[in-house]
């Protein structure tokens, strides 16, 4: 049976899904003052890690890196609405791009997995 | 077997092996931090041979074309030739040309191309005052169209070097200038694509470079060049993108002037980002290059990618001022 990361559509998925999902995060009032002053590049490219992560592919996160990037937004007040708010985001992407439902659960779940990480639990 | 040549130094790579690990392996330092190609910071540059595909997948076509690469996914199968960053220390002596004004502001330098001297119109290259005083500018011409490398330079209030190049530099001195690099050009890799192109003040010198550029490659798409500027007198070449206009079915020339009285020709409701939308409709796949003030390339960035352009294919350059 092919991998998570094979279904949804590896790299080419992560490079479709990245504009989308980043339009929708900036568009989203809940956390877009989080990406306020933020270079669009180089988050661009950390969406896509972040991305490829989730979608279950190669890559070298670490809780301590997810700690490390997130704890300046953690001292700025984000919280688990803030983490749901993101997730729910990606779903909508994936649906979006016509990904099966149970496939867009794993996507959350492996998201959610670095949920305690994110916010310096 | 594989090799690289980094620093005057000849690697062997493993099969498999990247060129990352090859030269963390040796004791060099390079930059570098996922090790997934995603981060990018291991980002160096080919000089000679083969860069594999896997290598530059996800990186801007126009650093694609200048041999750019990730040592990190770069596994190659003939020998190469890598350095870490461009080799940006050159610096050449050229003899002024030309130098009049385009408008009260704004200086038209051209200045000799040195041999061997290569670069893509809308980088931009640094001049040097002293040793230690430079100034960017972007490069308005075309090699190819052009023999000399052509500046436009606004009068900073207090600037060190545009006051000096606008006052006390004549035809015939010579000024010292460093290698051109940026990212902010036209690649023949899509001759159909829309292209809108917005610059404010000097930001017309990159992008006037940039269409002239695709002029030249025969691009095909439409190309759409917006200039804003605050009062009708900043705008400049005027009638030079007019004849532009007039000879190239492609090409539209578009004026955005910010304070102009409601009876004058040049007057337009629409402010920049408005205008720009309105140009191009469906962005979805557009390219755009936007120029000129920091503040406004970035909120015109957001607008442009808001409204649905592909960060990829947004190529921005703010003019960022010197403080020192």
């Amino acid at each position: 049976m092919s991998s998570l990361y094979e279904r949804i559509g590896g790299q080419g998925a992560v490079d479709a899904a990245v504009d989308i999902f980043y339009r929708k995060v900036l568009a989203d009032e809940r956390i877009s003052d989080y990406f306020d002053g933020v270079d669009m590049e180089e988050q661009i490219n950390k969406q896509k890690g972040f991305l490829t992560m989730a979608f279950g592919g190669p890559n070298e996160y670490t809780g301590k890196s997810m700690r490390d990037g997130h704890a300046h937004l953690v001292e700025r007040g984000l919280n688990d609405s803030h983490v749901d708010a993101v997730i729910e985001n990606l779903g909508a992407t994936l649906q979006e791009l016509g990904v099966a439902a149970a496939d867009i659960q794993e996507v959350a779940d492996i998201a959610n997995s670095v949920r305690d990480d994110v916010l310096s639990r | 077997m594989a090799y690289i040549v980094f620093d005057d130094d000849r690697i062997d790579i493993e099969p498999g092996q990247t060129v990352l690990s090859a030269l963390l392996d040796q004791g060099h330092y390079i930059p570098h931090s996922c090790r997934s190609g995603i981060c990018q910071t291991c980002l160096m540059q080919a000089t000679d041979g083969e860069v594999p595909a896997a290598a530059q997948a996800g990186l801007k076509n126009t650093l694609v074309s200048q041999g750019y690469f990730l040592a990190c996914c770069c596994k190659p199968e003939t020998p190469l030739h890598v350095i870490t960053a461009p080799d940006k220390n050159i610096r050449h002596a050229v003899n002024v040309i030309s130098h009049d004004l385009l408008n009260a502001h704004v200086l038209r330098l051209r200045l000799e191309r040195p041999d061997n001297f290569d670069y893509h119109p809308g980088q931009f290259l640094t001049v040097w005052k002293e040793d230690t005083v430079g100034r960017s500018y972007s490069l308005a011409s075309v090699p190819g169209i052009d023999n000399y490398l052509e500046l436009h330079i606004r009068r900073m209030p207090n600037g060190k070097v545009s006051n000096w190049l606008h006052d006390d530099i004549d035809v015939d001195d010579v000024l010292h200038v460093q290698a051109a690099t940026g990212n902010c050009f036209y690649t023949p890799d899509a001759p159909e694509q829309k292209m809108i192109l917005a610059g404010t003040g000097t930001g017309l010198s990159p992008i006037i470079g940039i269409v002239r550029d695709a002029l030249q490659q025969q691009h095909r798409g439409e190309i759409h060049l917006v200039h804003g500027a605050m009062k009708t007198d900043d705008l400049y070449l005027h009638q030079t993108l007019q004849d532009l206009d007039q000879r190239h079915n492609q090409f539209f020339y578009h004026t955005n002037v910010l304070h102009a009285d409601e009876d004058h020709p040049l007057y337009d409701a629409m402010s920049l980002d408005q205008k720009l939308l309105h140009i191009g409709e469906d962005l979805t796949d557009c390219r755009i290059f936007l120029c000129g003030d920091p503040n406004l390339v970035n909120s015109l960035k957001k607008t442009m990618f808001m409204a649905g352009a592909s960060m990829k294919n947004i190529y921005a350059d703010p003019f960022i001022a010197a403080y020192d």
